[in-house]
């Protein structure tokens, strides 16, 4: 039987963790609240911005234009890759950050481990990859990139993505991937999304596998300068809309975590009170037995 | 009822206009641009700027930033960072961002820099010159 003392000690400690986390599960649901509206106000642009440029791009006349650049010359082994890694500041959140590790994990094994540019916004996954490369020595983490993931905005957004075209126009970078986690219906989805070099998806096929003879939209001043201007603005407005997307899952993770934590605790209190009062019980009957014991002895003796 | 076309003017914050419209003035790259119904297809980028948009009959102004736009001769697609209408600029926010650009200007920075605090004056000049020009 364990000592009173322990139980009580035991429930006190729990019932600090409580607070902890049900505080933590309050303000996490509150700041759920103010995501999940930017998330809605950002929807139909950053949906938008997908169909309106592919459509756009089905439109344009082939061009040499510097982001649509493959370098298919470079083998696959030695292409620099930059991956742009979205995780939370703070850990408590359940799977949120060890699903978007995981998948930016196998996306570095499947590019070698090499030649990799890791831009990772999230103090977790800042420390863990510093954590990681001191063992292992291949990929490099952009040491100044430090943005956090709260509250995104598009200036940080805009900053972001002139850092990786400028990277990209340099040469310093071959192919650059998005890691991020999306919300499809309640599920988290942690994804990778391509985002430089930029691919034509649909060459506008027909049923008969000819190709369709689409009209050809006029730019203005030039097809050049337009997507000059265009494809920075897409990168940027892509991630903007992936900060936001994965902000407010990270805030969504964190308050079902925390609820379960809470929970959780809950119980624990509760069969730790029954011990608690079984063991009370215990000690009263036994001072009892003893007690009536010691008169019936008492009693005899006389 | 005169011709009219779809326009959507999408910002990145919110759904700004979605709608028909008669007759659109927006600034390009190099100068006004208007916009028709039966406009043939075009793609141009857009800068920080006003636009003007005619439904039934009446012009509505508005101030944006930096974009793009897809004109299709039965449609027209905005996308942009930011959009407001006259009214709903804060001229005092806008003055002090104007100010504080300003300020910035005149201190050395690097290119980068430059760049982002001459798009940041420009916007707050553009806001306070369409609350200006049109809401009193």
């Amino acid at each position: 039987m364990p000592n009173i003392r322990e139980i009580r000690e035991r429930i006190d400690s729990i019932q600090q963790i409580l607070k902890i986390t049900n505080a933590m599960y309050l303000i996490s649901s509150s700041k759920l609240k103010k995501a999940r509206k930017a998330h809605e106000n950002t929807r139909p642009y950053f949906e938008k911005l997908q169909v309106t440029l592919d459509h756009i791009l089905e439109h344009t006349p082939h061009m040499r234009q510097l982001y649509f650049e493959r370098r298919s010359d470079i083998p696959e082994d030695k292409r620099k890759k930059g991956f742009i890694v979205i995780t939370a500041d703070k850990g408590l959140c359940g799977s949120y950050n060890h699903n978007v590790l995981k998948l930016a994990e196998e996306e570095l094994f499947k590019a070698f481990d090499n030649n990799c540019y890791l831009f990772v916004l999230g103090e977790v996954g800042r420390l863990y990859f510093k954590r990681r490369n001191n063992d292992i020595d291949h990929s490099t983490i952009d040491g100044e990139f430090l943005y956090t993931t709260q509250n995104p905005t598009l200036y940080r957004a805009r900053e972001i993505a002139e850092l990786v075209l400028e990277k990209f126009e340099k040469k310093e970078l071959d192919d650059v991937y998005l890691i991020f986690t999306d919300m499809e219906g309640n599920e988290f989805v942690p994804k990778t999304v391509r985002l430089l070099p930029f691919e034509r998806k649909h060459f506008g096929v027909d049923k008969d596998g000819t190709l369709k003879k689409l009209p050809k939209a006029s730019f203005l001043p030039s097809p050049e300068v337009v997507m000059n201007y265009l494809i920075p603005n897409y990168a940027k407005g892509l991630i903007y809309g992936a900060m936001v997307e994965a902000f407010c899952c990270e805030q969504q993770a964190r308050m079902t975590a925390m609820d379960a934590a809470t929970n959780s605790a809950k119980d624990m209190i509760r069969e730790m009170s029954l011990m608690y009062n079984r063991a009370r019980q215990a000690a009263i009957t036994q001072e009892i037995t003893e007690v009536a014991a010691g008169a019936n002895a008492l009693r005899e003796s006389e | 009822m005169a011709k009219s076309f779809h326009l959507e003017i999408i910002a990145s914050d919110r759904l700004f206009y979605k709608g028909e419209c008669e007759h659109l003035v927006i600034t390009a790259l190099d100068g006004m641009l208007g916009i028709l119904p039966g406009h043939e297809a075009l793609v141009t980028a857009l800068p920080t700027g006003e636009l003007k948009y005619m439904v039934d009959g009446k012009w509505k102004y508005a101030a944006i930033s930096e974009g793009f736009m897809e004109v299709m001769p039965e449609y027209t697609i905005i996308l942009t960072d930011t959009c407001e209408l006259p009214e709903e600029i804060d001229i005092v926010r806008a003055e002090e961002a104007k100010q504080r650009a300003e300020e910035k200007m005149r201190s050395k920075q690097s290119i980068m820099e430059y760049y982002h605090t001459q798009a940041a004056l420009n916007k707050a000049m553009n806001r306070l010159k369409v609350s200006q020009k049109h809401f009193k």
